[in-house]
């Protein structure tokens, strides 16, 4: 209630007392400054006034146009009053609408100021008593930046990606991929609780003393109201490191760590997402150890500390890891030389909050510890994860349309191995299924081959430029299987011919289809890609000569693909080719072979002119073989070995 | 899966394991490896209503096939094979207002199975309701599926180690699917035949032996 006090002081303030000792009055206050200040009193803003208010607002309206005339005009403070209790009245009026409102939404009161013109109890207004969809979840929240970040509605986003639980007074939480199919023993647990002080990443700030500049500016980023608590294992980062290494150093020298580290108060989402990757890494290596140690290759795989080693080719491993950091102490585990470097470093990263990770990125540039020959294979890495993922998904996802009478988690072939009465064997051979270890290393292998293929057909592209070899890769492939085409040509002459070969890569092998049809399968070894090539490349230019001599109207007197004479080749077998000028009377004989140097021989009639007379009638009669001369072609003009035969059937034809 | 023929070995001493033995011994003559044992069994139930035919039906477990479950109808005239998945027993019972199994015809023939090259030999010996019966021996081709192509070799082989016993003319239920391609099916039928025939020669020569049969 307004309190007035109807009583007038009985003498006027005492203004000013001169030296003299007289003493100013002030005024009395006329009437309307006393209505003033009178009013002044009244408060306005507790309950019961609205009457008066809603009266004197309209007067209100019109002082308003001249507002700031005068700091002190008369009933300024009433006004402003009035004015406050309308905005109350319509903020309350729009609230009821907002609740009122048929498909439920939520609305959330911020705090905008210290003091908030709304009441301090509300916090948030949950609409639907029952929990509200996700989807359907639509807060019209300004969202103004606040230091601090409300509790629960972080929970309400927790609990959209992550499940949740409430067991007695805390909240607990499954990081682990149990839901989505996992068989893995550890469980992802953690826990939610409500960050209390918020003091507690600035004292860590303050502990580590050597932080860097950074670190106040850290501090500035809105500060989660909810902290996750992961288990102790689940701390820090990991990833699967992938590559392939050569024979020359003794298998297990390498002890792989990392030192990729946590900053130590990162937002909880990305605590959350670091501890699952930390699980599904330790569950992808867990799976890839007990296989490997299962399976009995004729060369055993390895499995030592954190490392499996298998043999993929003969002196060529694979060499997966699991290199797991934790943030807390400040070593990684079995740290090397530089790991050791690294862990000095490790505590300013650690406490530069979330800025850290800046920094961190520069200290630990690296993030591998191992010797940095080893090139850590993504692709790879990648293609294990996505493996694992596939396991998951087959452990729920069944093929469809799937009958009802059938239990669960038969496969289609399973299902009609009744009926079909299958035996013993078959569905022994049905029911196994290759292991991811299996998998991964099928595509190692498919990997290194391709690679190998591609340096060997690029070596010989670059060693011969007389036929050139063009290869055209596809690009898309399966993880086991990838093909390349490749042409041989003689430059200037492919209208003459083209020599096409293709090549699918397998995991072991690589099949070759030739031009003529003719199916060839090789092995891993480099050689025998190279030897097919060259074989190739000596039979593309005698099938291109021949087509030359067509065209410039040589006749192919004979050619032999496999000849038997001469020197032999240590590999594949020379062929030849005889060709005859228009005239009969020169014959060029070519020789070439995959390991030799082409070479061209010629021979003449032994007379250029010719006399009818009445023994030899004819000139052809006259074409007796000469003595075979070798031409020198590589010391003739002309681009490439068609080339020259091109000038020299000229020479020879004029 | 190759083609099976069945050959009931004669047993004069009716001992049973004396003869199983002297097979044994002689197709380890042969270099045969034993691999395992072998179980096919044969439940047969009567229709319970008495109108019309009596009906049969057989239900074939074979340990070759494990996850299946053949039932024939028997009409007398024709016999229907069906082979399920062997969630099929637990349907049985559902059917017992039609079909009444009898639990002292309960066949089954046990015992050991060989390897020799291609071929699988099992010997069993046949017991009803825990009595002995017979010797069955299951001979098993597997590279071949039409068992015209292949039934001299396999006559051959099998006279090689069980004599004068081995017709020189295949089994009448061979006889008419000379051509066709041989399926587990038809080696369960010709388990159902022999077991019928065991059943109704004892019957028939019910002084010999305990006489169980009905």
């Amino acid at each position: 209630m307004a309190d007035i006090r109807l009583e007038v002081p009985g003498e006027n303030a005492v203004l000013e007392v001169l030296y003299d000792g007289t003493e100013l009055y002030q005024q009395p206050p006329s009437m309307s400054e006393n209505l003033t200040q009178l009013a002044r009193k009244i408060d306005f803003a507790t309950d019961g006034e609205e009457v008066t208010t809603e009266e004197k607002k309209e007067e209100e309206e019109e002082e308003e146009k001249q507002p700031f005339q005068q700091p002190h005009w008369p009933l300024e403070e009433v006004r402003n009053k009035v004015r406050q209790a309308l905005t109350e009245v319509s903020v309350l009026h729009d609230l009821l609408m907002i609740v009122k409102q048929k498909p439920h939404q939520y609305m959330v009161l911020d705090p905008v100021q210290a003091e908030a013109p709304e009441p301090k109890g509300i916090h948030t207004v949950p609409l639907p008593e029952e929990e509200p969809a996700i989807g359907g979840l639509h807060p019209p929240h300004r969202r103004p930046n606040r230091p601090v970040q409300d509790f629960h509605i972080e929970l309400l986003r927790l609990r959209q990606n992550w499940r949740l639980k409430k067991v007695g007074n805390t909240i607990i939480g499954d990081l682990s991929y149990r839901s989505a199919g996992s068989m893995f023993r550890q469980t992802g647990i953690f826990e939610v609780s409500k960050a209390d002080d918020v003091t507690g990443p600035s004292s860590l700030v303050g502990a580590s003393g050597a932080a860097s500049p950074l670190s106040p500016m850290a501090n500035r980023a809105p500060q989660s109201s909810l902290r996750v608590n992961v288990p102790t294992e689940l701390t820090g980062s990991a990833y699967i490191f992938v590559c392939i290494k050569k024979d020359e150093e003794d298998i297990c020298s390498a002890q792989l760590t990392s030192s990729d580290f946590v900053a130590g108060e990162t937002p909880w989402q990305q605590k959350l997402e670091k501890a699952q990757n930390v699980l599904f890494c330790k569950e992808l290596f867990n799976q890839l150890a007990r296989e490997a140690v299962k399976l009995t290759p004729s060369i055993p795989h390895l499995v030592v500390g954190n490392q499996i080693t298998a043999t993929i080719f003969p002196g060529i491993h694979l060499l997966v890891g699991l290199c797991h950091s934790d943030s807390k102490n400040s070593g990684p585990k079995g740290g090397t030389l530089q790991g050791s470097a690294a862990g000095g470093g490790g505590p300013a990263v650690a406490g530069g909050g979330t800025g850290g990770t800046t920094v961190g990125s520069t200290t630990t540039g690296g993030g591998l510890m191992g010797p940095s020959k080893y090139k850590h294979e993504h692709d790879l890495e990648h293609s294990l994860h996505q493996l694992l993922h596939r396991v998951y998904h087959n452990s729920f996802q069944h093929p469809l349309p799937h009958p009802v009478y059938a239990s669960m988690g038969m496969s289609k072939r399973r299902r009609a191995a009744g009926l079909e009465g299958m035996d013993r064997n078959q569905l022994l051979n049905m029911m196994r299924e290759q292991t991811l270890l299996e998998q991964i290393i099928r595509q190692v292998q498919h990997n290194f081959l391709r690679l190998r293929t591609m340096y060997v057909i690029d070596q010989l592209a670059a060693e011969f430029k007389d036929p050139l070899i063009v290869s055209h890769w596809n690009a898309f492939n399966s993880p086991t299987q990838s093909c390349v085409k490749i042409n041989i040509v003689t430059q200037g002459y492919d209208s003459a011919l083209r020599t096409k070969l293709v090549i699918h890569i397998f995991e072991r092998t690589l099949k070759c289809i030739c031009r003529d049809g003719k199916i060839m399968t090789m092995s891993f070894e480099p050689q025998e890609l190279r030897n097919l090539i060259l074989c190739q490349i000596s039979q593309h230019n005698m099938a291109a000569l021949q087509g030359l001599a067509k065209y410039t109207g040589w006749t192919v007197l004979s050619s032999e693909q496999n000849i038997g004479t001469g020197t032999i080749e240590p590999l594949g077998n020379a062929s030849t080719v005889m060709l005859a000028s228009p005239s009969g009377n020169k014959v060029i004989g070519v020789h070439s072979g995959p390991h030799q140097r082409v070479s061209v021989f010629v021979s003449s009639s032994p007379r250029p002119d010719f006399y009818p007379s009445t023994v030899v009638s004819e000139q052809r009669w006259e074409h007796l073989g000469s003595v075979w001369q070798e031409v020198r072609h590589d010391r003739m003009e002309g681009r490439n070995f068609l080339n020259k035969m091109e000038l020299l059937m000229a020479a020879l034809t004029a | 899966m190759g083609v099976t023929v069945l050959q009931i070995f004669p047993d004069s001493s009716r001992s049973g394991c004396l003869e199983t033995e002297k097979l044994h011994k002689r197709i380890m003559h042969l270099d045969a490896v034993q691999c395992g044992m072998f179980t096919v069994d044969c439940d047969t139930c009567y229709t319970v209503t008495q109108t019309g035919n009596n009906r049969k039906l057989h239900i074939v477990h074979n340990s070759e096939t494990p996850t299946t479950t053949y039932a024939i109808l028997d009409t007398g005239t024709k016999q229907i094979t069906l082979s399920a998945d062997y969630l099929f027993d637990l349907l049985l019972p559902r059917l017992d207002f039609m079909y009444q199994s009898k639990k002292n015809l309960k066949i089954e023939s046990k015992g050991a199975k060989y390897e020799i090259g291609d071929f699988v030999v099992k010997i069993g010996t046949v017991t009803m309701s825990g009595h002995y019966k017979a010797i069955l021996v299951e001979v098993e081709y597997l590279p071949c599926h039409t068992p015209a192509l292949c039934w001299s070799l396999m006559r051959e082989f099998m006279q090689s180690f069980m004599g004068s016993c081995v017709k020189p003319t295949l089994p009448s239920y061979l006889q008419n699917r000379l051509h066709d391609i041989h399926t587990p099916q038809d080696t369960v039928q010709q388990y159902v035949e022999k077991f019928n025939e065991i059943r109704e020669g004892t019957t028939f020569a019910g002084t010999q032996t305990t006489g169980s049969g009905s």
